[in-house]
């Protein structure tokens, strides 16, 4: 708090200086003293114990060299510390490149990494798509395709994980809940650092040939492949332990961190969105990390959890993993649900029509998640008595998921719709996401789940409610908030091309592959019947474009972000919501003082409505942190 | 605040109506001319037609949503210079909120009851001995395969990359292609001798999953002859996408007959050599590093 | 504002090629030599590429895995008949379903092989079918109904010995087929098919018909 206790830790802080250069040294030798012990002690010498024990202790000696030791060590030899560092204060560009522990910062940081990774994962789905040009697999080789499609998957997978918890959760629900910070910045900014080196581990599976699994990883395949394999355990282990400390991190601040008034039910209802998806990532990504440390020991200890023929079972994994699978797919969602029930009223100018009905469907979709999971087992060979109940219990989620729907429809009603680009990317997500729910419902019977399971109907599917659905709330998010993440706006006119683009090929890109995979072509293949060659073809020209358009979306962000010198006003949408009522950029603590909640943020075209907020605080109470 | 917003919506409501019921009407229209080629069997003929229906069902409630998508967008929206005023205070209505519930719910459950109806009464249908029209896999059994005599049996065993048949009413012959005697009951028992694979024969609606060390049974009756297609549906490694063959057949008793003496005279030599007919195998090696 | 500018360009354009010059690199590659359309092919199956008579390959990233040489990519032109030679220098494995032993697809339905008795002497002759335990490899074309059990060379037999199997098969229209071996020889690999039974250019290959 005060100067004083500043200068002492500089006098007595650790001899090496932390960051991302030491980090990476860190990083390697701990790699290669991964890899030595691995293969002192490893029962084969097929160098995987040493693999996944480089990676481990990589990412460990990664985050240390960080500076994530700074802290606890300072507490356990005594030395004076400051509770949230220098790293909080610290302005000026360097922040972005070093641990912080201010909420906005991992915000950005976050935002940064997940366009890089958006950007690896979609040149790998190009090349998958260029290699299907070909109804043999003759442009790229089919060890290489099998490859590639594990590639794009985990990344894709890692990305979606946190493409809206990780930058607008961050950085927006102190923000929306008028808290000065996160409940756990530490937590917090362990969930950011994680996400790289899973990331770099992932990519390092092509020094091995890859993994030829998808991001599925059923044993015993997985337990065949190569070295490359156990970039998928470890990098998988790391995205769960992100989701982890993220979610706990999310739901300790918004239990505790809301300012007075805030009340639950006038919580925005992103907000909610983001409460139940930290739920969701909080309980269900230990499962998956139970299974892949089973998975890692059948390959580097031989025990045999998952091989039939020693005594386990592949139903475990199986089991376990959609156990983690099926709310996960759930993770992705939730929060694009809550962005576009944010988005719409206030460019509906309407209050949210159904708030609570909204809320609860976001509940329903999170609690009926866990009851589902067998629906990807109906024709692996489960106990038949089974079926019925995953057939209802999935096809229930369609009712709370229709809330959202019915909250979307009815807020736009009657309202007087300002069309802006995020708007525009709403209702996008709308027209995606009917699609999507509809052609899940025809998986979550059992009869057409027979013909259409492991086919591109579901690969289709998943593209719809995850590209088409996660990815445009994504798109709309960024229009709505970069304006006060970067205090840049971004170019309306480029956003509408952009988003009629990518509205216009995502839909050539998908539609034809639902019609693919009633036409009998499964899912995974680098060779198919040579009577689809027009369908691929057409599929592969329009995700070019559609790449295009991703490009596009790009050059957008980039271009306003650093190019463009006129800053954006505080509040450019006139949104009522807490977020928007406070200076661009925004300041170090966010708020001045802990402000007091007056109204909910959907108040528009109310009589005497209040102002959301009243910023000046309570009298008396300086907000300390 | 219901009295005072039911009027004025009321011109609102009907020319969401109208076009939503000629877009579902030209749906349906359009969605009757669908033909889902899966229907060679008497299961697959069950799928395609649960397929249309769903499709029948799906159509009115995703022209729903974009007819009103649509008309919101043009009809509700800011014209370019109009003023930035707000819309409507209206925070819900329980009455509209209700009523979706309901419907939802009664979609749904009539979907749910569709389905497991199909089960039940294939189920039940498999028990009398009638001709099986189980859709989906029986599951696990684990024990020996029981002698069920009207349905003719047949083992599918995957391998990394290739699917071979087992008959065991015809001395446990071993064949690289697949022919069936049309209207004949088949039980199959799909298994793996490696890893996962799924194995799926488009055209007769079948696809079980192929699991190391279990018998996955799946009763099918094809309807007439014809050809149809096998393939692998679930990834199993480099040759993922070349494990098809396209050369599989419905075909009469008699010519199945013909077909499967041929096999037993040109295997009859390694036909000694095979393991005992048996729900699943266990070929050596088991673990890695042996 | 000119510097800062300059890190952002130069930032994106360096990662932006990184990860295209990844992608392309990793998936493009392919194994060689690619040889021109051949009706007669001589291939050799080695337990490591690095102990080759024939065709030894330097810098393999893999020298102690078992492959095809010289490669696995075989160009054969269209409707006419392939003769096939393999040198197989390998011991036997067993095969994982002894049904690949029975000689399939070929023109005579047979195969020719010279081989060594338990003796370690040398003899000859045509064989419709192997033991199955004797296996060593196999080489199949699965969509051409092709599959050849290759028989491995006896323990008794001379040092730096191999087994010569010739047969020919027909080639349809032109197409891509891949071939496989059904020998479980990706040793250490769960089930034996791991490794070089699913890399390219070593036991996996495509069959290119022009």
């Amino acid at each position: 708090m005060s100067m004083t206790s500043g200068d002492l830790i500089t006098e007595r802080r650790l001899t090496i200086p932390t960051g991302i250069p030491t980090g990476i040294l860190f990083a390697i030798v701990g790699y290669f003293a991964g890899v030595w012990l691995g293969n002192l002690f490893g029962l084969f010498d097929d160098q995987n114990t040493g693999v996944i024990l480089g990676y481990l202790f990589g990412t460990a000696a990664f985050l240390i060299g960080l500076g994530f030791l700074n802290y606890p060590l300072a507490r356990v030899l005594g030395w004076p510390v400051d509770a949230l560092g220098e790293a909080y204060e610290s302005r000026g560009l360097g922040r972005y490149f070093r641990l912080s522990l201010d909420h906005k910062v991992i915000g950005i940081q976050y935002l940064v990494t997940i366009l890089t990774m958006l950007f690896f994962g979609g040149v790998g789905a190009m090349m998958i798509r260029t290699a299907l040009l070909s109804p043999d697999p003759t442009i790229v080789p089919p060890g290489q395709y099998v490859a590639l499609i594990g590639l794009h998957s985990v990344m894709m997978i890692f990305i979606t994980s946190a493409v809206i918890v990780g930058p607008f959760g961050n950085y927006l629900v102190p923000l929306m809940i008028g808290s000065r910070r996160m409940a756990f910045p530490r937590l917090e900014a362990l969930s950011f650092w994680l996400v790289p080196p899973a990331a770099v581990i992932l990519a390092a599976a092509t020094f091995w040939g890859g993994f030829p699994t998808g991001w599925t990883g059923y044993p015993p395949l997985s337990e065949q492949a190569s070295q490359g394999m156990d970039s998928y355990v470890v990098g998988f282990i790391l995205i769960g332990l992100a989701l982890v400390t993220s979610g706990v991190n999310m739901l300790a601040t918004i239990i505790t961190l809301r300012a007075p008034g805030m009340t639950w039910s006038r919580l925005p209802i992103f907000v909610w969105g983001i409460f139940c998806t930290s739920a969701l990532g909080m309980l269900a990504a230990p499962v998956l990390a139970a299974a892949l440390i089973m998975l890692g020991m059948d390959r580097t200890l031989n025990t045999p959890f998952y091989l039939a023929s020693n005594g386990g079972s592949n139903y475990l994994w199986q089991n376990l993993f959609w156990f983690f699978g099926h709310p996960e797919v759930y993770i992705f969602i939730l929060p694009a649900f809550g962005i576009v029930m944010e988005i719409i009223p206030h460019f509906a100018r309407k209050p949210l029509w159904g708030y609570r009905i909204g809320v609860v469907g976001l509940f329903g979709v999170a609690l009926l998640s866990w009851f589902v999971w067998q629906h990807h087992l109906f024709v692996s060979g489960i106990a038949p008595v089974l079926r019925p109940f995953y057939m209802l219990s999935t096809e229930l989620i369609s009712v709370p998921t229709g809330f959202i729907f019915l909250v979307a429809l009815g807020t736009l009603w009657r309202a007087r719709v300002w069309m802006t680009v995020p708007m525009l990317f709403c209702l996008g997500f709308l027209f995606n996401f009917v699609i999507g729910g509809i052609s899940g419902v025809y998986l979550s019977d059992v009869p057409t789940d027979v013909t259409l399971h492991g086919s591109y109907f579901s690969m289709a599917h998943f593209h719809y409610t995850i590209m088409g659905g996660e990815i445009f709330a994504f798109a709309a998010a960024i229009y709505y908030w970069l304006p006060k993440m970067t205090g840049k706006m971004l170019n309306q006119t480029v956003g509408k091309i952009h988003f009629w683009w990518m509205f216009i090929a995502f839909n050539s890109t998908f539609f034809p592959l639902f019609i693919a995979g009633i036409l009998d072509m499964p899912r995974r293949v680098s060779a198919y019947d040579p009577s689809l060659v027009f369908l691929n073809r057409w599929v592969s020209i329009s995700a070019y474009f559609l790449f295009g358009s991703m490009i596009l979306f790009a050059a957008n962000i980039i271009y306003a972000w650093f190019f463009q010198p006129v800053r954006a006003v505080s509040n450019p949408w006139a949104a009522r919501s807490l977020e928007w009522q406070l200076p661009t950029p925004v300041p170090a603590h966010n708020f001045e003082r802990v402000p007091v909640i007056l109204a909910g943020s959907y108040d528009y075209g109310m009589p005497n409505a209040k102002p959301v907020a009243d910023l000046r605080g309570l009298v008396g109470a300086t907000g300390g942190s | 605040m219901a009295t005072r917003t039911a009027n004025p919506s009321r011109p609102h409501v009907i020319r969401v109506l109208i076009p939503w019921i000629i877009l579902t009407v030209a749906g349906w229209i359009a969605v009757s001319f669908i033909h889902f080629p899966f229907d060679l069997s008497v299961q697959g003929q069950d799928q395609a037609r649960t397929l249309l229906i769903m499709t029948y069902l799906a159509t009115p409630v995703f022209m729903g949503v974009v007819v009103m998508l649509v008309y919101s967008g043009i009809v509700f929206r800011r014209r370019p210079g109009e003023q930035l005023v707000d819309g409507l205070p209206v925070t819900g209505n329980t009455r509209i909120q209700a009523t979706w519930i309901v419907v939802s719910l009664i979609l749904v459950l009539s979907l749910a009851v569709l389905g497991i109806t199909t089960l039940i009464s294939s189920q039940a249908a498999q028990a009398i001995g009638a001709a099986g029209r189980a859709i989906g896999g029986e599951g696990e059994t684990g024990a020996a395969i029981k002698e069920t005599g009207s349905e003719l049996q047949v083992q599918v065993i995957a391998q990394q990359w290739y699917f071979t048949y087992r008959f065991p009413d015809y001395g446990g012959v071993e064949t690289t292609h697949l022919e069936l005697p049309a209207g004949v009951p088949v039980e199959f028992h799909v298994t793996s001798l490696d890893i996962i694979h799924s194995w799926w024969a488009y055209q007769l609606g079948v696809k079980a999953d192929a699991n190391p060390g279990v018998d996955n049974q799946f009763h099918m009756t094809p309807r007439t002859t014809g050809s149809f297609t096998v393939r692998c549906a679930e990834l199993c490694g480099i040759w993922h996408g070349e494990m098809a063959d396209t050369t599989g057949q419905v075909v009469s008793q008699g010519d199945f007959n013909t077909w499967i003496a041929q096999q037993q005279s040109y295997f009859a030599e390694i036909q000694k050599a095979l393991p005992s007919y048996g729900p699943y195998y266990f070929p050596a090696p088991l673990t890695k590093g042996s | 504002m000119g510097a800062r500018l300059a890190w952002v360009t130069g930032g994106v354009i360096v990662i932006v090629i990184a990860i295209v010059a990844f992608f392309g690199y990793f998936a493009l590659q392919r194994p060689g030599p690619l040889k021109g359309p051949a009706t007669d092919i001589h291939l050799e199956v080695v337990a490591a590429v690095g102990s080759a008579l024939e065709w030894p390959r330097p810098n393999d990233p893999h020298p102690d895995w078992v492959g095809y040489l010289p490669t696995t990519v075989l160009r054969v032109p269209a409707n006419s008949t392939i003769n096939m030679t393999i040198d197989q220098e390998d011991s036997a494995t067993g095969l994982r379903n002894p049904f690949w032993a029975r000689v399939q697809g070929t023109t005579t339905g047979s195969m020719h092989v010279k081989y060594f008795d338990d003796k370690g002497n040398p003899q000859e002759g045509d064989m419709t079918s192997i033991d199955p335990t004797q296996a060593a490899h196999t080489f199949a074309i699965p969509d051409l109904g092709v599959f050849v059990p290759l028989l491995g060379v006896n323990a008794n037999a001379p040092a730096n010995s191999m087994n010569v199997i010739t047969f020919s098969f027909h080639t349809p229209g032109k197409g891509v087929y891949h071939w496989q071996c059904f020998v479980p020889c990706g040793a250490k690999t769960v089930f034996g098919n791991g490794g070089p039974m699913q890399t390219y250019g070593y036991m996996a290959g495509q069959l290119i018909v022009e």
